[in-house]
């Protein structure tokens, strides 16, 4: 063991006589194709039509990592600070009108409770519960579209609240199993049992 | 047959004819008779859609002044007193006011009338409303929502409804001086009027005076087209004298005033003098002086024969006409008749100005057609309830308006050359808050933010640079590109060789900053890699909805693209790849207050999340270090905003595109005929958007990656990682597992860097 730090010092030692001194590395920038300064004028590369472009508009959702969990799903159980509900990270204003629509959604009155669930929004445009409550008053209106990227959109803003995702992907779930997509409900249920064990983890 | 007998007989079948006639006659009058009524009264009656303003919200902890609330409250028609009475009412104390709102049915439910305490809390904010009656807070209430136009969605005309009341007299007397003497007294038709109006005519060797009456003019313009048969002006002299004996002389004036027809604007018939007031002088008809009442009056006799846009010298010699006649009965003074004769025609605005917010109401309009299904458009007296936000509109409109004259005067144009347009949008709903069509906002012309299509120059910039960051294996932000000439052979055109606005080279490039000193060379070198068509598919995953080639000049702008289309594809940037459908209607409700069902998708991610919050961080620096840092001496240093600024050559377009975390802002400045104005995108536009974003109160953007993207300690000089041993050292986000692992020169870490490799091997 000594020997071998010996010899790795030493060889460091040597090698680090022939690299470039400091403050000369202006030439040897990362990580760039063709980046570097002096190279000729036209394009390297001109073109490439093939090249595969994310972020073309396709009719779902670009497809999510989460279809195809290769292994499974692992979710670190939140920490008991996690906000847990709509209440515990909204205004005043914005409870009252999350507390309305879901009395309107459990009425059957789910276009009213989008209303309500609207004017929350428009009072706190990143809150993820309200986001979350819209995508299921889309999914009780049969609008299973809607329904999916509002949740994902819920998602996007919750930064990780394993709370919020776990409503998300049961909705999610619900939408893809209404569309007949059973191999995609089938992967939001996948989410949907890890999302639950890590709430169980949490559970105090 | 005896002579008596033949008499008898004729005497009877004369009975028998006349008796069968009377029957028949009555069978036709009655016929006739429901014919008038129903289409007179349908008419009359008919209800216009009514349009409103989102509601203001009122609750603990919304930002809002009580100044500002006084304004708001009087935009509404509020009264302020000492104290309340009644609805539509508002007292001030010195910390809190008192308002009583009207009772109002909102889509999702009646809200009463109700009496509210509004105090305020020590940061501002508002602290407490209170419901004063049941004596307990509320935590949300609405104030009714300010009404901003009545139309009619599936008519091919307009209207601006005006009670008779509110019609000048000169108008009324004058009308009917000119059109119909013996309107008052006549029964629907005027043998003596039409005696009258063929001597008046003989008398100036032409027509100046028509013989029908009033209400048989009303009846035509009801009921049938300008064909004239005997049997139709039979059908018209029976049914005037029918509409008589139905309604009263002012119902029929009152009628007639909103029914005349005045002339064509395209396809829209301009019908009444309401509309016609604002057609031609761009004014409410109670703001009408002499010598334009006698043109609108003039009108009545052949609005396409003297219309007085195209036939200006003819429409000129009818009004003086109008004129004397106006003078001969008494309705004006010599003196007066001597100064209105002198004047031009005075017309002004050109279409229809009817709404306060006409560029605004026009969006409704044309997104109610694309989003509601035809039939459901007919009912009458729908409610629409829009997005538009007073406030937001009203700032938008002042700072555009404030700005024109004062970039003319600076750059010593003459005035009235430029123009401009802007859009306000909320990040995450795609609700349309503003929008301005041109620096005339109260006229519905040329509508800029919707219809005109310019060059978008270095607003297209983001989405090259997003289209490579979307592809983290080669692109982060630190990536170093060229800015060296570069020429590219085109096929059947001459070799095309962009240059940088400045005209210089600054060496090799941080993408960060290639893109907030907005420089083109670096620029088409990133455009190149993945080639036009990427960069266009990231254009329409954003929103873009046309059909530009994929040329290597749209890496630089060169596609035309609306304001309001602009606004959509930086909302969508905006909202980290989720695409909101920009949308200025909320609801449409029938009259028994039914919804009516909407057809559009409003949400999907179009663009990858952890891409765009790499392109906004890389944005901020537009603001922060680039070719918008004057944003920063209006908008508050202690929050992010994110922005592109656009020119296009040789000065002839000046945009900025840009948002905080809850609006986007859109702003054109330009001229009409494309000419050169000599203003970027940093001195025309820039100013406008920072005050309104200002006024708006924009939130700033939040420093929270997705989690995808993960921060690390870069050395800006060289891109590379950062430790403590690096003075300049940023936080810079990067894609999961992208950051750069070599250390920067600065680094301590550096030293032993270059052992790493072997670690690895040994270990």
């Amino acid at each position: 063991m000594p020997l071998r730090v010996l010899l790795l010092s030493l060889t460091a030692l040597v090698l680090s006589a022939c690299a470039t001194p400091p403050g000369k590395h202006e030439r040897s920038y990362p990580q760039q194709p063709g980046s570097r300064p002096g190279t000729p004028t036209a394009p390297p590369r001109p073109g490439l039509p093939s090249e595969p472009v994310p972020g073309v508009p396709s009719p779902l959702p670009p497809a999510a990592p989460e279809m195809v969990p290769q292994e499974p799903i692992v979710v670190t159980p939140p920490p008991p600070s996690a906000p847990r509900s709509a209440e515990a990270v909204s205004g005043q204003a914005v409870t009252s009108l999350v507390r309305q629509a879901r009395s309107q959604r459990a009425a059957g009155q789910p276009q009213q409770a989008q209303a309500s669930l609207e004017r929350a929004l428009r009072i706190e445009p990143r809150n993820y519960f309200v986001w979350s409550a819209m995508a299921q008053a889309y999914l009780d209106q049969k609008n299973y579209d809607q329904a999916e990227s509002v949740a994902q959109k819920s998602n996007s803003l919750a930064r990780g609240n394993v709370y919020a995702e776990l409503e998300n992907w049961k909705t999610i779930r619900a939408a893809r199993a209404a569309r007949g997509d059973a191999s995609g409900a089938q992967a939001a249920q996948d989410r949907v049992a890890a999302l639950q064990a890590a709430v169980a983890g949490a559970a105090p | 047959m005896a002579p008596r007998k033949l008499k008898a007989f004729i005497l009877s079948s004369l009975l028998l004819v006349l008796s069968v006639g009377l029957v028949a006659f009555s069978a036709y009058l009655l016929s006739l008779d429901k014919r008038v009524r129903d289409l007179f009264a349908g008419a009359r009656w008919q209800l216009p859609a009514q349009v409103y303003a989102a509601p203001a919200e009122l609750y603990p902890g919304l930002n809002l002044e009580k100044d500002t609330l006084r304004h708001e409250l009087a935009r509404l028609g509020y009264r302020e007193s000492a104290e309340l009475q009644g609805p539509g009412t508002y007292a001030v104390t010195k910390a809190a006011l008192q308002v009583q709102t009207r009772a109002f049915d909102f889509w999702d439910g009646p809200q009463p009338s109700l009496q509210l305490g509004i105090k305020w809390s020590e940061d501002g904010n508002v602290g407490e409303v209170y419901d004063l009656e049941a004596g307990a807070p509320r935590d949300i209430v609405r104030l009714d929502p300010m009404l901003i136009g009545s139309i009619y969605p599936k008519q091919g005309e307009d209207r601006v409804l005006v009670k008779l009341s509110e019609v000048p007299e000169l108008m009324t007397k004058g009308l009917l001086a000119v059109e119909d003497q013996g309107f008052r007294h006549h029964f629907g038709v005027s043998p003596k009027g039409i005696l009258r109006a063929s001597i008046a005519n003989m008398r100036a060797g032409r027509v100046v005076q028509g013989g029908s009456t009033l209400t048989q003019q009303l009846v035509k313009n009801f009921f049938f087209g300008s064909e004239q048969t005997w049997q139709r002006k039979i059908n018209e002299a029976f049914m005037s004298v029918l509409l008589e004996v139905h309604y009263s002389k002012d119902e029929i004036l009152e009628a007639y005033l909103n029914e005349v027809h005045l002339g064509q604007d395209g396809n829209r018939a301009v019908h009444g003098f309401g509309l016609g007031a604002q057609f031609y002088f761009n004014k409410p008809l109670g703001e009408l002086q002499p010598h334009e009442v006698a043109l609108l009056v003039g009108l009545v006799k052949g609005p396409s024969f003297y219309n007085p846009r195209r036939n200006p010298k003819r429409a000129l010699e009818r009004r003086n006409l109008v004129l004397d006649v106006f003078r001969e009965e008494g309705l004006i003074t010599e003196p007066e008749h001597a100064a209105a004769i002198k004047l031009p025609l005075g017309l002004a605005g050109g279409r229809s100005g009817v709404e306060r917010y006409p560029a605004f109401v026009e969006l409704v309009k044309r997104q109610l057609e694309q989003q509601y299904r035809q039939e459901d458009l007919v009912s009458e007296g729908l409610r629409i309830f829009t997005t538009l936000e007073p406030r937001a509109q009203e700032s938008l409109e002042r700072r555009i308006s404030a700005a024109m004259p004062q970039l003319e005067k600076a750059r010593k144009m003459k005035e009235d050359t430029l123009e401009a347009a802007g859009v306000v949008t909320s990040v995450d709903g795609g609700e349309v808050l503003a929008l301005v069509g041109g620096r005339d906002t109260r006229y519905a012309g040329f509508n800029r933010a919707l219809d005109s299509r310019r060059s978008i120059g270095s607003l297209a910039k983001p989405f090259v640079y997003l289209t490579a960051l979307m592809h983290p294996d080669r692109f982060n932000v630190y990536s170093i590109l060229p800015d060296e000439p570069i020429t590219l052979e085109q096929a059947g055109a001459k070799p095309w060789s962009p240059m940088n606005y400045d005209r210089q080279l600054h060496g090799p490039q941080p993408l960060v900053n290639a893109l907030a000193q907005s420089y083109n060379l670096p620029t088409v070198y990133l455009g190149l890699q993945f080639g036009p068509k990427a960069t266009r598919d990231t254009l329409v995953a954003a929103g873009y909805s046309g059909n530009a080639a994929p040329v290597p000049s749209m890496f630089l702008g060169a596609v035309e693209i609306s304001p309001l289309e602009v606004a959509q594809m930086y909302g969508t940037l905006a909202a980290g790849g989720y695409q909101a459908s920009l949308s200025s209607i909320r609801q449409v409700q029938t009259l028994d207050r039914k919804p009516l069902s909407q057809a559009q998708i409003k949400l999907k991610q179009t663009l990858p999340e952890g891409p765009v919050y790499l392109l906004n961080w890389t944005m901020q620096s537009v603001l922060t270090q680039g070719t918008a840092r004057s944003a920063y001496s209006v908008l508050p240093g202690d929050r992010a905003y994110a922005g592109k600024t656009g020119t296009t050559d040789d000065y002839r377009d000046s945009w900025f595109a840009g948002f905080g975390a809850d609006r986007v802002a859109v702003i054109w400045v330009g001229r009409d005929d494309n000419k050169p104005t000599g203003l970027s995108g940093a001195n025309g536009a820039l100013p406008i958007w920072s005050q309104v974003m200002k006024d708006l109160n924009a939130r700033g953007l939040d420093p929270v990656p997705p989690p995808d993207v993960e921060e690390q300690l870069v050395d800006p000089a060289s891109g590379l990682k950062a430790d403590e041993g690096c003075p300049g050292a940023r936080s810079v986000p990067y894609i999961q597992g992208r950051a750069p692992e070599q250390y920067a020169p600065c680094a301590h870490a550096a030293e032993s860097a270059p052992m790493q490799w072997l670690r690895d091997i040994f270990e």
